[in-house]
């Protein structure tokens, strides 16, 4: 919170001393064209030169066109055209041989695609699912016509109701179809057998058995159907399996495969589940009661953001270690690691278009951007080790570069008092007319008072006998007598000459129906013109809402309004039970006329 | 009513499926959707069909990032390729229904994917969750029993079980419920929810013992600390409840509600200045807080700038016109300002408010007094002294109106009340008596002639009196002649700290010089201000 408060005044200084700050801006291009996520961005020395690529897995503009890109300083190298999304990007040592160059891997659908030097080199698709055998049994005894549509669809549906194993596509497909439909898909399908295919959502890289920067790294995959899956790096074989309670978005990997690792994955239910090496199923849960948007491993700490504009630290084991409340949404975070001083920081990119930089909690710089950031990557590009690569949401590319005399400082630990502490209340001042008031009050309070409380009493004496004298003559809208107890409302619609006039007459009483009621207009006939002034009231049920409509025509031209007067009468009673006055409206018809 | 929802959305599932499909056609502007029988012949035999989760990993993305329109998107498009067979699209369709405001549609579509998976908890849970957002509570908590026989060891079925069997007021249940929560893995929300039944049940220790446990395991989260200090305000801890504030106010320097309490427990101890200081963090976050600006008219009210605190709790008073507090408090300034017409009108306003409140009454009786209207004084009082059970002003000052009216037998009898409530209050040990008042009823009982009143045995606190006096002495100058109806206006002025009393709620002390002592020409009056009722508004939330 300290730290977060204390952002303000940081970002201020940042924004007053362009010169001072630590980024040089070394090339932003609103119009790049390249949308895409963090995970998607990698950064490598692909050629084997000593020149560091930035290689971007691009959705396309509205998710499209994917493409891969590989580019240079600020331009494009190389684009090729991708068969799917990509979900993942990554770079990777294959194998110890010299030239040490890094393949690229980028995870699309169920493949993930192996580029060495740029050439594809190896297509990895994952392994089909087991089918539900009883499906894949109906489907069988279809094939050889021992039971119709109509049976498979039931128990398909039986299937899906209780079975562990979701069915597959075209099983699904099939419940769906109207029954004229299912012949021609039957005939036309049985003879395939039934597939499962899951995607990768996820990919990252762990080392396989040194902890050397160049040392030869598996591929990590979290697919669709809740499992990880560590894959060889030679052969592409699956070299361990793990299941989790929900689908993978995040993946943050430590340590060695062959020796012991720890595995952190940020899940679609808002969990974070810690696995290690011997375990198959997740050693530790944290919970968020939100969903993460990013996970960055800093030294020990898991650094996650979630949704609800915070970032929390936990340690290995799940515990919770701190929380930041951020001035925005999270969009996408990464770490920030920069060799030379030793120093890992998390950044993230939020929707106010800042970059806020963190060391575990303490805020160490805001960048502000033109445009939203949607995807942040740290490292050595070309040939300069501290640089920031950042995508917007428009499709601009930004590059930065950290000085190399710019140093990190934590905003001081104590913050001071909010700034909002030195403002001045609001406090009106003494007016000279508020002085004399209160002066004259002091003077003659006794006289005031008196005088006040004498016409208090007058008033209410007033209200209280015109009250009387309105209830008397059943000028009200609302009758209360026991006989009768009813309530009037009226609307007028329309904008003229012809208005609808509708009267909402409500019995309120518990059970008893009121039979016999008139109601009568009493208006102007000079103004105005009705088809019938005078008309019986239906048997009106209690609790009911009876609207009587009825047109009113306006004759004058002059663009005058009037009263129109509802009575409500008992039949044999001169004396009404209630009674309603309606301003009529200015017709505005004959006023446009 | 489960059972019959999943059955109905059951027929309903092709319905719903058609019809997003046919939204999404409508949108693609008929291309290549057409599955008629006709275009399958056309298809090759070798006809792949998409995989149903190819994209989820795309919609959970821009969902998360609260993308919602490029989300629509992806759905859309997802949807239409698989037909709506895809879970997930519609599943994420429908929170985003839902965060838009549409629960019914959010709840139908739910309510589909609960048929395409029914081994699934989330679905289930989703579904109750949205029954819970519109207020069908007992149907929310059917659903989520079922999603419990499901997923037996999920912390938020239990967490929300709990919580709709608080709205259905089934508090036992609540509390295994959001216990069995905690059980399963500890969260603050939970915490909350319990503290909150606790306190629902009025059981204020419970409720601390809950937020001490919740402290203890989340010990950065303001609202609990300032929930915990507030709490410990109410209970009069006072030690313990500034020490939360305080840790409440180091995470986050701007909270509001802590800020306020710890405001108003500065002025019960007179640092009106630094209460003021923090007051101002408020007035620039929220500037249109009633209570913030009553706490602020007080403090000017504590510094005697009168003007200043009348603007104040005016402004106070026009944020919340229905709070008997701020009216209370501005008929207690009125007062000091001698502007007595003005006060009865503030006065009565919160009687009508609050009508089972002594203190008002008294209030009340005094600004009747000084408008020469002893008769509907004595008639206030008498209400005051009927419905006030602790604090020995208002007998005091009955007793003074009485004495001034030569009744001594009346005046007696309430001076003997008065002795009554204090001999009650001396055994509570935080309390201290003012000066002024134990003056005053000294002198009263001289008059009376009842002799030494043994009951102001426990000595009042001396530093603190001769500070009062000192401070108070310009004040004397503006002394009128004793016995006038003035000169006990002027003694409402110097009504003095008296806080502490048990009943807790604005507690107001004036004690009255009595009227024409012969014994005493000239009274150092201390004009020494109320400590106003600082009102702690957020302990009642």
């Amino acid at each position: 919170m300290a730290a977060a408060s204390s952002s303000d005044s940081d970002s201020g200084r940042a924004e007053s001393s362009e010169a001072s700050s630590k980024w040089l801006d070394a090339h932003y291009d609103p119009m790049a064209n390249i949308h895409t996520f963090s995970s998607c961005l990698a950064l490598a020395d692909l050629h084997g030169d000593g020149e560091y690529k930035l290689v971007v897995g691009d959705l396309g503009p509205s998710g499209q066109h994917p493409r891969l890109k590989v580019l240079k300083g600020p331009t494009v190298l190389t684009e090729s055209p991708l068969p799917a999304l990509p979900a993942a990007a990554a770079t990777f040592l294959m194998e110890q041989h010299e030239p040490r160059t890094p393949a690229l891997a980028l995870a699309s659908g169920p493949c993930v695609y192996v580029y060495k030097n740029l050439k594809p080199y190896f297509k990895f698709t994952l392994p089909q699912l087991p089918p539900n055998p009883l499906e894949q049994d109906l489907w069988n005894q279809v094939k050889e016509d021992r039971i119709d549509p109509l049976t498979l669809k039931e128990m398909l549906e039986g299937i899906r109701e209780k079975a562990e194993v979701p069915l597959s596509v075209q099983s699904l497909r099939f419940l769906q179809l109207e029954l004229s439909e299912m012949e021609a898909f039957v005939s036309q399908h049985k003879s395939k057998s039934i597939k499962r295919q899951t995607v990768i959502t996820t990919m990252t890289t762990l080392k396989k058995n040194l902890a050397d920067e160049d040392a030869v790294s598996c591929l990590v995959l979290g697919t669709e159907n809740k499992e990880l899956l560590v894959l060889d790096p030679e052969a592409f074989t699956i070299l361990a399996k793990m299941s989790l309670p929900s689908v993978p978005v995040f993946l943050e990997v430590s340590g060695q495969f062959d020796v012991e690792f720890r595995l952190a994955a940020a899940c679609r239910n808002g969990n974070i589940y810690i696995l290690r090496r011997d375990s198959k199923r997740p050693k530790y849960c944290i919970e968020l009661s939100a969903q993460p948007v990013g996970l960055v491993r800093v030294h020990k700490v898991l650094v996650v953001g979630s949704n609800q504009d915070t970032l929390h630290g936990f340690t290995h084991k799940g515990k919770k270690l701190w929380t930041v409340q951020m001035p925005a949404a999270i969009l996408t975070m990464n770490l920030l690691e920069q060799h030379s001083r030793s120093l890992q920081a998390v950044m993230a990119g939020l929707a106010n278009g800042e970059v806020h930089i963190y060391h575990d909690k303490a805020l160490l710089n805001v960048i502000r951007t033109p445009d939203v950031v949607t995807s942040l990557c740290f490292g050595r590009y070309g040939r300069e080790d501290n640089t920031l690569i950042m995508t917007t949401r428009g499709g601009g590319l930004i590059i930065k570069i950290l000085k190399r005399t710019a140093v990190f400082v934590e905003a001081r630990g104590e913050a001071g008092p909010p700034p909002a502490q030195a403002m001045k209340l609001n406090v009106p001042r003494k007016t000279r007319l508020y002085v004399d008031q209160t002066l004259r009050e002091r003077d003659a309070g006794t006289a005031m008072h008196r005088t006040f409380q004498t016409d208090l009493y007058l008033l209410r004496l007033r209200a209280a006998r015109a009250y009387v004298q309105a209830l008397e003559s059943s000028l009200n809208p609302v009758s209360v007598t026991a006989r009768e107890p009813l309530k009037l409302h009226a609307v007028v619609q329309g904008l003229g000459p012809t208005f609808k006039l509708t009267l909402h007459l409500q019995n309120t009483s518990t059970a008893r129906p009121i039979l016999g009621l008139l109601v009568c207009f009493l208006y102007n006939e000079v103004l105005y013109a009705l088809p019938r002034a005078f008309f019986k009231v239906p048997l009106l049920v209690p609790g009911l809402n009876y609207p009587l409509e009825t047109f009113v025509e306006s004759l004058s031209d002059k663009g005058i309004s009037d009263i129109i007067k509802v009575l409500v009468l008992r039949e044999g009673q001169s004396a009404p039970l209630l009674s309603a006055h309606i301003n009529m409206p200015v017709s505005e018809g004959l006023e446009a006329a | 009513m489960y059972d019959i929802l999943v059955i109905s959305s059951m027929k309903n599932l092709m319905c719903y499926c058609s019809r997003i499909v046919v939204t999404c056609e409508h949108n693609a502007k008929g291309e290549n959707l057409i599955m008629t029988p006709l275009s399958v012949k056309i298809c090759s035999p070798a006809q792949e069909f998409p995989i149903l989760e190819k994209q989820n990993w795309l919609i959970h993305l821009h969902y998360i990032r609260k993308d919602y329109e490029a989300c629509k998107a992806v759905i859309k498009e997802q949807l239409q390729e698989t037909q709506g067979l895809c879970e997930y699209a519609i599943y994420v369709q429908a929170l985003i229904f839902r965060l838009e405001g549409n629960i019914q549609e959010s709840l139908e579509l739910f309510q589909t994917c609960a048929v395409l998976s029914p081994q699934c908890a989330d679905n289930l849970k989703q579904v109750a969750r949205s029954l819970f957002l519109l207020g069908k509570h007992k149907a929310a908590i059917e659903v989520y029993n079922e999603a419990a026989k499901l997923n037996q060891k999920d912390w938020e079925i239990c967490h929300n079980l709990g919580v709709c069997y608080i709205y259905l007021k089934q508090f036992d249940k609540a509390h295994d419920q959001l216990h069995n929560a905690l059980h399963l893995n500890r969260h603050d929300l939970t915490y909350i929810m319990l503290g909150k039944i606790h306190l629902l049940q009025g059981d204020l220790d419970k409720a601390i013992e809950i937020y001490k446990k919740a402290v203890e395991f989340s010990p950065e989260n303001t609202e609990l600390l300032t929930t915990l200090g507030l709490l410990y305000l109410q209970l009069g801890i006072y030690q313990k409840a500034f020490e939360h504030l305080g840790n409440a106010l180091t995470y986050d320097p701007t909270n509001y509600k802590a800020i306020l309490a710890a405001g108003s427990m500065m002025q019960t101890h007179g640092d009106f200045d630094v209460a003021l200081t923090k007051y101002r963090v408020v007035a620039c976050a929220v500037p249109e807080s009633p209570p913030l600006w009553n706490n602020i008219g007080m403090c000017f009210f504590g510094k005697k700038k009168y003007v200043a605190a009348i603007s104040c709790l005016k402004r106070a008073n026009y944020l919340a016109p229905f709070d008997w507090k701020i009216l209370y408090n501005l008929g207690l300034v009125h007062l000091t300002m001698q502007q007595y017409a003005s006060a009865f009108h503030f006065v009565s306003a919160a009687i009508n408010l609050q009508p089972k409140m002594g203190e008002l009454f008294m209030l009340l009786a005094v600004a009747l007094t000084n408008l020469e209207d002893p008769e509907n004084a004595r008639r206030a009082y008498a209400e005051a002294a009927r419905l006030d059970r602790c604090n020995p002003l208002v007998n005091l000052n009955y007793a003074v109106l009485l004495y001034n009216q030569g009744e001594r037998k009346g005046a007696l009898a309430q001076f003997q009340e008065m002795e009554k409530k204090v001999r009650l209050l001396k055994d509570s040990p935080s309390l201290e008596f003012d000066a002024e008042m134990v003056e005053m009823a000294q002198k009263l009982g001289a008059a009376l002639q009842v002799g030494e009143a043994l009951v102001w045995t426990k000595p009042v606190k001396d530093t603190k009196s001769k500070h009062r006096s000192a401070s108070a002495s310009k004040a004397a100058s503006l002394q009128q002649p004793l016995g006038s109806n003035q000169a006990l206006g002027q003694a409402m002025s110097s009504a003095a700290a008296y806080r502490k009393l048990p009943s807790g709620a604005g507690g107001t002390a004036q004690p009255i010089k009595p009227p024409s002592l012969p014994l005493e020409p000239e009274p150092a009056t201390g004009a020494q201000p109320t400590e106003a009722p600082a009102q702690i508004r957020e302990t009642q939330e």
